[in-house]
Formats: C-alpha cells, structure tokens, sequence
C-alpha cells in the first residue's frame, strides 16, 4: 500500500467520520432540546442582555457544580 | 454526554476546531511533497545572476501583473508555447505562477524575447508595445542588484533542500569572493547584447545594474 | 470576583483599535483607488518614481486592507464584544490591560514599518503573505498576545456558555495562527551564511507545486478566517443587539459554524485548477468549494430570518441597512465564489478581472460595510455621544452601495471579456487577438472601475468624519443606550 492509498482511505474515512459528526450533532442539538434538557434558543439572549451587572444565562459556578454532578 | 461536554470545555472546544480545520491541510497537502518536488530530466538550478534577477522580480513585484504558469488549453500553448509542468518549478522558491495576466505570461518568455527587446520595453513598454499599460522602470537600469544575497540563498538552498549547486558553493566571505567573478562574467555576456552605455560601464566596474539580472532571470524562463 | 455598582465595561483598547481601523482603511483605500487608476491611466505609474509604480504598490493596498484595516477591525470589536457576552470587564484584569497595551502598540509600530518595507520592495512576493521573516515575528507575536487575551476573558468569565460570536472569535484566532505560521516556513539566508548579502532576505522552505499548494492553502483561508469567520462573529452579535432581535435559529448558528470550519479548508486549490498540482485536488477543491454554499447561506439566511416581521427596521434605522445590505453581499460573493470555481468557468475566469471584482464585492459590500456598521454601534457606547449625522450616512450608504455595483459589474464585464478573447480563435484555428487588443479593449471598464473606488473612497471618508464629530461634537447620552443606536 503506497502513500496514495493511505492517501485515499485518509480522507475517505475522514470525511465519513466527520459527516457522522456533524449528523450526530444536528439530532445531538434537536433531541436534548425536544427532551428539555437544554435549551439553545436562550443563548441567543447573551448578547441582548449583555450589561455587567446583569444575569448570565448560564452562572460560571452553578454550571460547574453541573459537571462534577455529570462527572458522577 | 459527548457533545454537552464540549460546549462547556473551552481548551477542548479549541482542541476540536484545530483538528476539523487542519485535517484538509495534513490529507491534501503533505503526502504529495516528495512527489512533487521530483525535478525535469535536465533541469538545472538557476545561477546566482539568474537568482539576482528573480529577486527583482520579486521585489518589483511582477507577479501582480504577469503569470508562471501556462494551462493546458490550446489557446494558451499557441499564445505561450508548450503547457507547464510540475517538475519545472521545483527549484522555484518560492513559487511566481501569479494570479493574475494584466500581462501576458512569462513562463517561457526566454524562448521568443531576446536581451535588447527588455532592454528596450523595460525602459518605455508602450515604445515597444502600443497601447501598453505596463509602467517603465528606468529605476532598474541605476539600482544595483544584491548578488551577495542571491549568492547566499543558492548556498542556502544548497545546504538545506540539497539543491544541486557545485561544491564551491561555501557559506563563506572567501567563497563568495571567488565566485563574484563567474556573476560579473555572466553580467558581461548579457551587457554585451545592449546598447545603453551606463549599464557597460557600470558592468565593466563590477556592478551588475538590476535590469542585467532581471534579464538574465527572463531569458532563464524556458 | 463580586460584581459591584462601580464596575463597567473598559473600553480603551476597543477605541484605540478602531482609530486604526479607520486609519488603515483610509490608507488601504487610497493606495487601492490609486491603483485602479493607474490601470486605467498608466501616467499616474510616475507620482513617487520607483516607489509608485503599481506593482510596487499593489502589495501594499492588499496588505494594507487585510492586515492593517480588517486585523484592526477585529480586535477592535473583539474587545468590546468579547467583554459584553462574557459578562467580564477589562478592567478586572491589570494583566489583560497590560497585555492588550503592549499588543496594540506592537501590532501598531509593526504594521506601520511592515508597510514602509513593501514600498521599499522588501517582499516574499508570496501573495498576502508579502512580509519578510522580521515581520512575520511581529505578526506572530502580536498574534500570541490577541491569543492570551482571549483565553485569559474567557477564564475569568462570568457567563459560563460561550456566545457563538466568541467561537467565530476563537476560530480565527485559532485559523490564522495556524496558516500563517505554516505558509510563512522561511531560512533566512543571512543566518544560514556567515553573515552573506542582506539580513531580511529569507527563501522559503517548499518548492514550485508544493509552495503553491501551501500558499493557495493559506490564501484562501486566510479570507475564510480573516474575512468570513471574524465578520460573521460581528454580525452574530451587532444584528440582534441593534434590532432588539434575538438570532432567528441559534442551532443552525452552531451547524452554520462547524460546516464552515470543516468544508473551507478543502477548497483552497480551487486557485489552482489547471495547473500542475494534481487532478484530483483540483477535482476536490471545485466539489467542496460548492459544498460550502451551504454553511455560508445557512449564516446568511440566518441573519436575514432574525429581521422577520422587523423589516421596517431596515427603513428606520440606517445601520441595520448597512448589516441587511452585508450579509445580502455576503450571500452573493458566496455563491459567485463556486460558481467561479467550477472547472469550466474556471478556465475563462481564472488571470482575468473578474476574480479582482469577485474579491472586491465581497470585501467592499460585506466586510468594510459591517465593520463600518460595527463601529457606528460602537461610537455611542465609547463615547458616550449620539451619532452626529445620520443624513451623512445614509449618504454614505447610498454613495457606496452604487460604488461596489459599479466595480463588481464593469470587473464582471472586463473579466469575461478577456477571458473570451483570450480563447477566440478565426476559422483556420488561428488565435484572433494578439494579447495587447485585450489589455486595449478593457480601458473604459477601469476607467469606471477607478471612479468606483473614488466613490467608495470618498464615502469612507464620510464615515470618519462622522464617527469623529460624534466623538467631538455628538450629542452627550446620559446613559447607554440599550438596542437601537442614537443618531441625531
């Protein structure tokens, strides 16, 4: 097998796995939404409630306590 | 989950969009390196006038009006002559195939202009070629071109890409001064083919005038 | 870090790189103009003597508008964005301060001197990348720095989710750092020698193909994370903070995002279809370059849909005039793009004008336009004034949008035609034209071509003045205001 072959199954394989990526995303994105885990629509708030001083839409310290109970 | 934990790792999200982003360049771009560095039976690598020439091409910045590269169409190999090939260029460093033709290309301009036709469109285009937009650049005949640095990147490429320059070819001050006299022999060669009298005075003193180098450098394109 | 009524948003670093961004762009502008009429009337070569000729000049207008203008306009909205949905001040941080200081005056003293050194013909005479190995440190350290002040906000952030405007950030960060340093592989040859011929001289590290494959790599990404990435970043927060209008659909903002990262790297050697690299490349880049209308569109339409049943908006207020008209330029130059890379098309378009006009309508109508809208959002919120005059920028507004018309049109009609008659052969098969009658026959389309870029040139300088009365003579707000953007 030469380096074109690698070459070939390389970028073959890849662009496979990337586009299954990009799918599992996609329904990743619909499906927490549909089972209310997540709620991506309210991201776009950030950027019109931006003041100081105003509430995060996600606290930094909330969340992380999040992932240690996700770590478990 | 996955995906959940990525949105919320910042160094992982970048992690994730360096790997997406480069995975074209290491697939497209690294495996073809040996191949297409493998040069034309006979090709030679250009000689330090030649070198000179090409870096005032690229310091006048031809490239932004004139291409390397002739496609292979038959318009293009009637206008130009025979089409391009890869094994052509691998002495180029860098590249000029350019972008863009305001001017036509100069792949192999050495095979149908001769000394005293650039001597002459160098210092008036239109004068040679009515309705010419190109700019002159008289600036060339009184610059001097740097062959010390030219001579530099022929040993540098020498020792480093194993460009096959002959062993005289040194990194030192002596070395180079017993090369100079084969650059201003060459720069002699082509002075001898024009008219104006600065330039053969200026050569015969062991300066080379920019626009010598230049044409030795468009004479060199076959 | 607790919160506290005194604290605010610092936004000195924010003014600082938008007084650059609009002296580049003035520069990149003027050098521009001055070029196109140079086409058209080669007399103007012989201004400067040797430093006037257009190609000595050409360097520096592209240079000038992607390194000094748009490079600007990034860090200039990035500090003022990036702080905003964060939730976190600059002025939390002395560190962040002191890097961003020391960053600006670099990058400032860098691209002044980098430029005098493209005039004096020090170039690598690679396309975009023409800086010389002393000016490529600067860029990777002024580089280095935007990075650290990137991550160091996001560290101290207070608003955990990332916006999708930062990721855009991050990825041009990220895209940039990676390209240019891999395009910019150069030895210098006064170090490989004992001390031989000049000091900046470098010679690249590839070779021929090679070198083309990397600097058509580098090429076309660097528009995607210089020109594509980082606007979209802009136009993600400065649309719905203008209009009140949270983003239509913020999914599709994140599928718009990895299909952009991961599609646009494949089709840089659309540039080098037909030349020497191998087929199935070119094969590739043309497939892909089609592909990416999709991520491109899914942005744009994006941005359109968040104006849904806010369309009186773009009638009331000039700057959502000038944020619509950029992403309909956008959507335009992202399909034209594919179009000129399909291999057929390629074959007329390709050495022609109509890549120039190709190029110019997306960097004129979507580029300068949102960041000239970026910066009219901006100026209020620095300064603290109201907008000095918005019958001068719908002035402008108006002034520039017939200006990129004229361009992309009469390069649209020049490129084609050239093209055509570089191919027309007579019965026998004979080629028609010698290639002057196709230089000769262009001349009325760069007459109208240099009269664009006065018109363009002329509503840029409308736009400097403005945003410098405001700063000067503007009406003092109050307090800041929240969406829509004072204007008197």
């Amino acid at each position: 097998m030469d380096i074109r072959d690698l070459q070939g199954y390389g970028s073959f394989f890849m662009t496979i796995f990337l586009v299954v990526m990009l799918y599992g995303y996609i329904i990743h994105l619909y499906r927490s939404e549909k089972k209310g885990e997540r709620d991506y629509e309210k991201y776009g708030r950030i950027a019109l409630d931006d003041e100081v001083t105003s509430t995060p839409v996600e606290d930094k310290p909330a969340s992380k306590r999040e992932n240690e109970k996700e770590k478990k | 989950m996955f995906f959940h934990w990525l949105e919320k790792n910042p160094f992982f999200f970048a992690a994730g969009i360096s790997i997406v982003i480069s995975f074209a360049g290491l697939l497209e771009i690294v495996p073809n390196f040996a191949e297409a560095a493998r040069p034309v039976v006979d090709l030679k690598p250009r000689t330090v006038l030649q070198l000179a020439g090409k870096n005032v091409y690229k310091k006048d910045n031809c490239i932004s009006c004139h291409s390397q590269m002739i496609r292979p169409f038959k318009s293009e190999t009637d206008r130009y002559g025979a089409y391009s090939l890869s094994g052509e260029y691998v002495y180029d460093r860098p590249f000029l195939w350019g972008s863009k033709r305001t001017g036509p290309d100069l792949h192999r301009v050495g095979n149908y202009r001769t000394t005293d036709w650039h001597e002459n469109h160098m210092w008036d285009p239109p004068a040679i070629v009515p309705g010419s937009i190109m700019p002159a650049y008289k600036h060339q005949f009184t610059n001097l071109a740097d062959i010390e640095t030219a001579y530099a990147e022929a040993v540098t490429v020498k020792n480093a890409f194993n460009t096959p320059y002959g062993p005289e070819f040194k990194g030192t001050r002596a070395a180079w001064e017993a090369h100079k006299p084969k650059v201003l022999e060459e720069a002699k060669r082509i002075a001898d083919d024009m008219k104006n009298k600065d330039i053969k005075e200026a050569v015969a003193r062991g300066e080379v005038p920019e626009v010598v180098a230049l044409i030795a450098y468009l004479n060199s394109l076959k | 870090m607790q919160a506290n009524a005194a604290l605010e948003y610092d936004y000195s670093l924010a003014k600082k790189f938008t007084f650059l961004t609009i002296l580049f762009g003035f520069l990149g502008m003027l050098v521009g103009t001055i070029i196109a009429a140079q086409m058209a009337f080669p007399e103007l070569n012989y201004l400067l003597g040797e430093y006037g000729t257009f190609s000595r000049l050409r360097p520096i207008h592209t240079n000038t508008v992607v390194f000094g203008f748009t490079v600007s306009a990034i860090f200039a909205t990035w500090f003022y964005v990036g702080q905003r949905v964060l939730k976190v001040s600059m002025a939390e941080s002395r560190f962040l301060m002191v890097v961003g200081n020391i960053q600006f005056w670099l990058y400032f003293v860098g691209a002044l001197l980098a430029t005098v050194s493209l005039l004096f013909g020090i170039s690598s005479s690679k396309e975009y990348a023409q800086y010389e190995w002393p000016f490529d440190i600067v860029v990777v350290l002024v580089w280095v720095l935007w990075g650290f002040n990137i991550m160091g906000l996001i560290g101290i952030r207070r608003e955990k989710a990332l916006y999708i405007s930062v990721w855009y950030y991050l990825a041009c960060f990220l895209g940039i750092a990676m390209l240019y340093l891999f395009n910019n592989m150069a030895i210098p040859t006064y170090f490989a020698t004992e001390g031989l011929g000049s000091i900046v001289h470098s010679v690249s590290m590839y070779s021929g193909t090679n070198d083309a494959l990397v600097q058509w790599w580098y090429g076309h990404n660097a528009v995607a994370f210089g020109f594509t990435v980082p606007i979209v970043g802009m136009i993600y927060y400065f649309l719905p903070k203008e209009s009140g209008q949270a983003i239509y659909s913020y999914k599709l903002s994140l599928l718009s995002f990895w299909g952009l990262m991961f599609v646009y790297l494949w089709a840089g050697s659309h540039h080098l279809l037909w030349s020497t690299v191998p087929d199935w490349m070119q094969t590739m880049g043309s497939a892909f370059s089609i592909v990416l209308i999709l991520p491109s569109w899914g942005s744009a339409i994006n941005m359109l849909l968040t104006m849904k049943g806010e369309w009186n908006q773009v009638t009331e207020n000039p700057l959502i005039k000038f944020m619509v008209l950029a992403s309909t330029f956008y959507m335009l130059s992202t399909i034209e793009g594919p179009i000129q890379a399909i291999k057929s098309v390629n074959a007329i378009a390709h050495f022609t004008d109509w890549i120039p006009g190709h190029v110019h309508d997306g960097v004129l109508g979507w580029v300068v336009f949102m960041v000239m809208a970026s910066i009219f959002h901006m100026a209020p919120r620095m300064f603290k004034r109201e907008i000095y005059s918005r019958k001068l920028m719908e002035m402008q507004f108006w002034l520039q949008t017939t200006a990129v018309v004229l361009y992309f049109t009469s390069m649209w009609i020049a490129g084609i035609t050239q093209g055509m008659m570089w191919r027309a052969v007579d019965e026998y098969g004979n080629l028609m034209y010698s290639f002057i009658d196709t230089v000769t026959v262009l001349h009325p389309y760069y007459a109208i071509r240099a009269l664009s870029g006065v018109m363009y040139l002329t509503g840029f300088i409308m736009f400097a003045y403005n945003i410098y009365k405001t700063m000067t003579a503007g009406r003092e707000l109050s307090e800041e205001p929240q969406f829509r953007t004072p204007m008197a």
